[in-house]
């Protein structure tokens, strides 16, 4: 199957100038249309990097290497243009915007990326209808949706405003980074649906995580172990249950 | 031009030797000759002056001349009400009033007991109106009048426009007095003068655009009585030069204002928003927000006084806040806040921030698709937005959508 996102020997550095640090060292990498794969790895592997890289946010430098999603080399792009592409990041720290409501803000999202990609607006009762919807299965009331976004929202509650945001915007392929810290096993359970509901053949993901936990909810097509800014291992959802029982040390140690 | 009035002013300019001559025209009037000594003694306020360090008049304006566009258009425009409209300093009153509402033209000048503090207030006190017409009018509210009062200064291309407006707002009263400061003159000053008596009430909404080669001052000078309540909201652009002046004093127990304020300052375009607020008496409330947002080459000014005497203002309840936003490089804001309390039962708040967008919001907003102008217009519309909130229903949508209408022009802020 042909590869939808592919990183190729991937070097990225953060910081500007003398202070840039290499964090990224080689890293390659691809998810075929599809299929969900999980990225694991202990504190300091690069994995919020390479979140970060591929949705060009600034301060992180990719020195050398590439990166495509479907053919298209992302690595050029504005942040705004990759989300038009249909690339989507679920942050590990969801952003307060104070004074725009979720609905204002998700419509403009909507609507800025079809604009991109010369299609029509969404009509308003189209778009209630869908937040409507999306909202009830993730538990986000309609008075939740009409509050500045993220303000005030508990960790649990912002999380599940990402997924919202995900389901609303239907992205061609979606990165959680962490979007399991700071949730309880409901909110888990919660988000989990919403990222199961989303599978689909021609939609790709990429889950970060540091646990296990997460990928009991989300079924992996395949694991890759990420350290010190490589891919180290790559196997089946066992092998997260083996990260789970022996450690990354233990693992790692073997792969290197 | 008698000798001793061409050397009243030190080293006058060209604008000031014209003012001089504006004076000399006038009727012999005691109450106006008061007014233009407490200018003269000054001048056009400059930069050595402490209160006007950052707003030096006397550079900006030279020479008295008319600008070269036409004046901006009124946000106000749709709405209902009497208008009075103010044009190179002649009156032009509205034909129908509303019940509790009475306008005066007054054919002498008015006396204006602070015009050493305010030399705009002072040159615009002796100098308003037009020679053989009405100086300045006398507003008189008796009751609560249902529809806004507008108040339209806006010249075609006029050296000057110079009109004082005289409030009373009786006991129980109320209005919702609308101005639009809207230029086309080299120099327009308006002065305001609003004494709301016991139980009053009354709220002041103004917009201030003017062009790159005007200078605009507004200065009002506000006393308020027992129980009444005040709120003010502007929404001003800037010209070359603009300075609006606040000057509130809460004169007897339990009075209540509200100052809040945006300027949006483009290149070539200096807001300047400058208040005194003395608590004169106990337990009087102030509650003062000022936001602002400035580009390359635009200059936000903030000054702020609170004053609590000793005695007096005890329970004293006022926050002041200005927070502003630096859009791009080449962006300036200057900021004085300034509390002087002696009293010592007292609750006084204030905050002062200034900086840049941040570039967390931005990210997240480009993530998801919002382009990079359109993200620094919705932040910018966010952050403004909240100094809006205290106006009056009709016109805090009007505010709102013309911030938004300037933001979404000034493609720049990418």
């Amino acid at each position: 199957m042909r590869p939808m996102l592919n990183l190729n020997d991937l070097h990225a550095t953060v910081g500007e100038g003398d202070e840039a640090k290499p964090i990224l060292k080689g890293l390659s990498l691809e998810v075929p249309a599809g299929e969900v794969h999980a990225i694991m790895g202990p504190n300091g592997a690069g994995k919020s990097t390479l979140s970060y890289v591929l949705t060009g946010r600034e301060g992180y430098e990719v020195t050398s290497g590439s990166a495509t999603l479907e053919g298209a080399d992302i690595l050029d792009m504005a942040p705004e243009a990759r989300a038009a592409a249909g690339l989507f990041l679920s942050f590990q720290y969801p952003v307060e915007i104070p004074g725009v409501p979720v609905m204002t803000f998700v419509r403009t999202a909507m609507n800025a990326q079809r604009k991109a990609r010369g299609e029509d607006e969404v009509s308003a009762p189209d778009f209630i209808k869908k937040a409507r919807e999306i909202g009830g299965q993730l538990n986000l009331t309609a008075d939740m949706l009409k509050r500045p976004l993220n303000v005030g929202f508990s960790g649990g509650e912002k999380k599940r405003l990402e997924i919202f945001q995900m389901m609303m915007l239907e992205p061609r392929f979606a990165i959680l980074d962490e979007t399991d810290s700071g949730l309880d096993i409901d909110a888990l359970k919660t988000v989990a649906e919403g990222v199961n509901v989303l599978r689909a053949p021609e939609r790709g993901m990429l889950v970060i995580t540091h646990y296990q936990r997460l990928l009991d909810h989300i079924k992996p097509d395949k694991v890759h172990v990420l350290s010190a800014g490589r891919i180290v291992k790559t196997g089946g959802p066992e092998l997260a249950l083996r990260l789970e029982e022996e450690g990354y040390d233990g693992v790692i140690g073997e792969a290197a | 031009m008698a000798t001793d009035l061409k050397s009243i002013i030190t080293n006058a300019n060209t604008t000031e030797l014209e003012l001089v001559a504006r004076y000399a025209m006038r009727g012999e009037d005691p109450r106006r000759e008061r007014a233009f000594s407490a200018f003269a003694a000054t001048g056009l306020p400059h930069r050595r002056m402490e209160a006007w360090r950052w707003s030096d008049f006397r550079a900006a304006l030279p020479m008295l001349e008319a600008p070269k566009g036409t004046p901006n258009a009124d946000p106000f425009a749709a709405l209902q009400g009497p208008v009075i409209e103010i044009n190179a300093s002649r009156y032009i009153l509205p034909s129908d009033l509303p019940v509790g509402l009475r306008i005066l033209e007054r054919p002498d000048a008015d006396a204006f007991s602070r015009a050493e503090e305010m030399p705009l207030g002072a040159l615009t006190a002796a100098l308003a109106g037009r020679k053989g017409a009405a100086s300045g009018l006398a507003i008189e509210v008796t009751e609560p009048v249902a529809e806004p009062l507008r108040i339209i200064a806006r010249s075609e291309r006029a050296e000057a426009n110079l009109a004082r407006i005289s409030v009373i707002v009786r006991p129980g009263a109320h209005i919702d007095l609308v101005e639009s400061h809207l230029g086309g003159a080299g120099l327009s000053s308006f002065l305001l003068d609003f004494t709301l008596q016991e139980g009053a009430s009354a709220t002041r909404t103004l917009y201030q655009n003017g062009a790159g080669d005007e200078a605009q001052a507004i200065t009002a000078n506000i006393r308020s009585a027992s129980a009444a309540r005040y709120a003010q909201t502007a929404l001003a652009f800037g010209a070359r030069i603009t300075r609006i002046e606040t000057h509130l004093t809460h004169q007897e127990t339990g009075s209540q204002a509200v100052l809040n304020a945006a300027y949006l300052a483009a290149s070539g375009r200096h807001v300047d928003f400058t208040s005194h607020i003395r608590h004169g008496a106990e337990a009087c409330t102030t509650r003062q927000l000022t936001k602002g947002a400035v580009l390359d080459g635009g200059r936000g000014i903030f000054q702020g006084k609170f004053m609590v005497p000793r005695g007096v203002g005890q329970r004293t309840d006022a926050a002041m806040q200005h927070h502003a936003l630096l859009l791009e490089d080449g962006a300036e804001v200057f900021a004085k806040p300034e509390l002087e309390i002696y009293a010592d039962d007292v609750e006084c708040a204030h905050g002062n921030t200034c900086g840049a967008l941040d570039n967390n919001q931005l990210f997240y907003m480009r993530q998801r698709g919002i382009p990079e102008h359109e993200a620094k217009a919705m932040l910018t519309q966010a952050f403004v937005a909240e100094a809006f909130d205290q106006a009056p229903d009709f016109a805090s949508e009007i505010l709102l959508s013309t911030a938004q209408t300037w933001l979404g022009a000034n493609k720049a802020i990418a």
